[in-house]
């Protein structure tokens, strides 16, 4: 259980490297727990910080079903690597608070992360990339029952699991699903099908939580209740809606390429010639044009590059993670050239066709 | 890697941040930026429309209050955390699983007025279950079929618009899941290929 400024598993690419979806890019799945008798983390004293991160610890590192797991103390992770490990789970919750009493628990997989108490005591997320979001799930409960056979969690059969949040408490799941619908954006049809599809149960944001600001095409589609609702209620609304949604973007994209539509192909045109032009560029800039080319790429008007290596690209354009493909440290002032560098050379093969 | 990224961001110089009292709690968009002048300083605040810390720094903590029983509320306090109902009203995480009881109708309030319990549940009173998922220590294995299931649904929806060749692209998928050999990815894998 020690820790390491430079561990590899602080900054590495699995599962990410090896993902070829187009649409489904990802799910995530977060389930927040809390010990009976102690007070939330927001209220609890440092010793009794160190008690949890202690017993946790020792119970996440028997755990089944987790490739070597290691522990990292809060106080021993910089900045950027917190910001990572924020970009790396696809968090809405940064972990720049977490300066002492908090710890974190990772795999080797790279799919698998625990969280000591940031708001709640125990919040576990797993990664799934596979479609597998059942058995990742029942993946995740086996991890949850077995630290329950060592800690009681703090439970009320009206309240379910209590957590710091209660806007989460319940089931104290939150499921999240990834789908890059560009097709449907570009042609300016998502508003109507999100009204087609309208459930009060699901509640669709952007990347960073925000329901107004989409950026690089990516909705994310997650349960809107965690009270009043069995964890198979969330699972099967979930796939129900994402499995909609996603016919409704293979459906546009059919039909862009049957129309060989012009203001689209001009898009992704210009999404072309902004990455390998452009010698300053941000971020959001970066992955909405990124998703146009993946687009591009799937209706085959793009060459010279895969799925794959697409969707790696629009991963390590965020700032932690490009920072991290850089051996020496970068000024601040410098990482918006240094994006527009590694974008030039990862697209130096790639052929517009259209 | 010596600069210090703020939290919940992809590029800096975005939206302003929320009031503390609201960080990780408030999921509402910044309707207001609230800019506050002190000395040589200027502090930009993204505030939602409903945001209780700007009704209270436009119209001041206790102008709401009229009477003694509003007194009393106001001062209500978990023995065990000394979480306040104020700071609860205001967005704030809980301090311990004894605000629940403390707090009970005021967090069924809060849970409705977000539009977090579902409509059939905004009539149970204490001590009916709001919960209906799993307790501690129970197994329920949620089985593969829920995805067969949302494939049929989207089959359906696809028969429904004659688009007959999604609708194979669907029917695949679906005796691909019903064969135990074969599983294929994300259920867009054969859609985008």
């Amino acid at each position: 259980m020690t820790s390491d400024k430079s561990h590899p598993y602080l900054n590495q690419n699995k599962p990410w490297i090896d993902n070829d979806n187009a649409i489904w890019i990802a799910s995530t799945i977060h389930l927040s727990r809390n010990i009976e008798k102690y007070k939330f983390p927001g209220k609890l004293e440092a010793d009794r910080q160190k008690q949890i991160v202690s017993v946790l610890g020792k119970e996440l590192m028997a755990a089944p079903h987790l490739s070597k797991p290691r522990l990292f103390h809060s106080d021993q992770i910089t900045p950027a690597q917190k910001q990572f490990l924020m970009e790396h789970f696809l968090s809405t919750q940064g972990f720049q608070q977490a300066h002492s009493g908090e710890a974190f628990v990772l795999s080797e997989a790279g799919d698998f992360l625990a969280v000591f108490n940031v708001n709640d005591h125990l919040s576990l997320c797993i990664i799934d990339s596979r479609g597998e979001l059942e058995q990742t799930w029942n993946r995740l409960v086996e991890i949850e029952t077995t630290i329950g056979k060592a800690v009681n969690y703090a439970y009320s059969p009206r309240f379910g699991f209590m957590t710091a949040d209660p806007a989460i408490s319940g089931t104290g799941l939150v499921v999240s699903i990834y789908l890059q619908i560009s097709g449907l954006i570009h042609l300016d049809r998502i508003d109507e099908v999100l009204d087609k599809l309208n459930d009060e149960s699901i509640y669709v944001s952007g990347m960073q939580g925000n329901p107004t600001e989409v950026i690089g095409d990516i909705l994310v589609v997650q349960n809107n209740y965690t009270q009043g609702v069995t964890e198979e209620n969330i699972f099967s609304g979930l796939r129900s809606f994402a499995s909609k949604l996603l016919m409704e973007e293979n459906s546009a994209r059919k039909e862009i390429k049957q129309q060989e539509n012009n203001e689209i192909k001009d898009r992704v045109s210009r999404a072309f010639g902004i990455l390998i032009h452009s010698y300053h560029i941000e971020a959001v800039e970066a992955l909405n044009a990124i998703s146009l080319l993946k687009l591009g790429q799937s209706l085959g008007w793009i060459s010279g590059i895969s799925c794959k290596d697409l969707n790696q690209l629009f991963f390590n354009c965020r700032r932690a993670h490009l920072l991290a493909q850089f051996k020496e440290t970068i000024p601040q002032e410098q990482i918006l050239h240094k994006r527009s560098e590694y974008i030039h050379s990862a697209l130096k093969e790639v052929k517009l066709m259209i | 890697m010596a600069d210090t990224p703020r939290p919940n961001e992809i590029e800096p110089e975005k939206e302003p941040e929320k009031p503390i009292e609201c960080s990780g709690e408030c999921r509402r968009p910044i309707a207001v930026h609230y800019s506050e002048i002190t000395g040589q300083t200027i502090v930009v605040t993204g505030m939602c429309e409903e945001c209780p810390v700007l009704k209270r720094k436009l119209h001041g903590m206790h102008t709401q209050i009229k009477g003694a029983s509003s007194l009393a509320e106001t001062d209500l306090a978990c023995g065990n955390c000394g979480t306040s109902l104020e700071s609860i009203k205001v967005g704030s995480l809980l301090g311990c699983s004894s605000c629940y009881d403390i707090f009970d109708e005021t967090i069924v309030a809060e849970l409705q007025g977000a539009g977090k319990l579902p409509t059939r549940l905004t009539s149970v009173k204490k001590p009916l279950p709001l919960h209906f998922g799993r307790s501690p220590g129970e197994v329920k294995e949620i089985t593969p079929s829920i995805r067969l299931l949302a494939l049929n649904e989207a089959l359906n929806e696809t028969l429904k618009k004659e688009d007959y060749e999604q609708a194979a692209l669907l029917r695949d998928q679906i005796q691909a899941l019903t064969r135990d050999d074969e599983k294929p990815k994300n259920g867009e894998k054969k859609n985008n290929d």
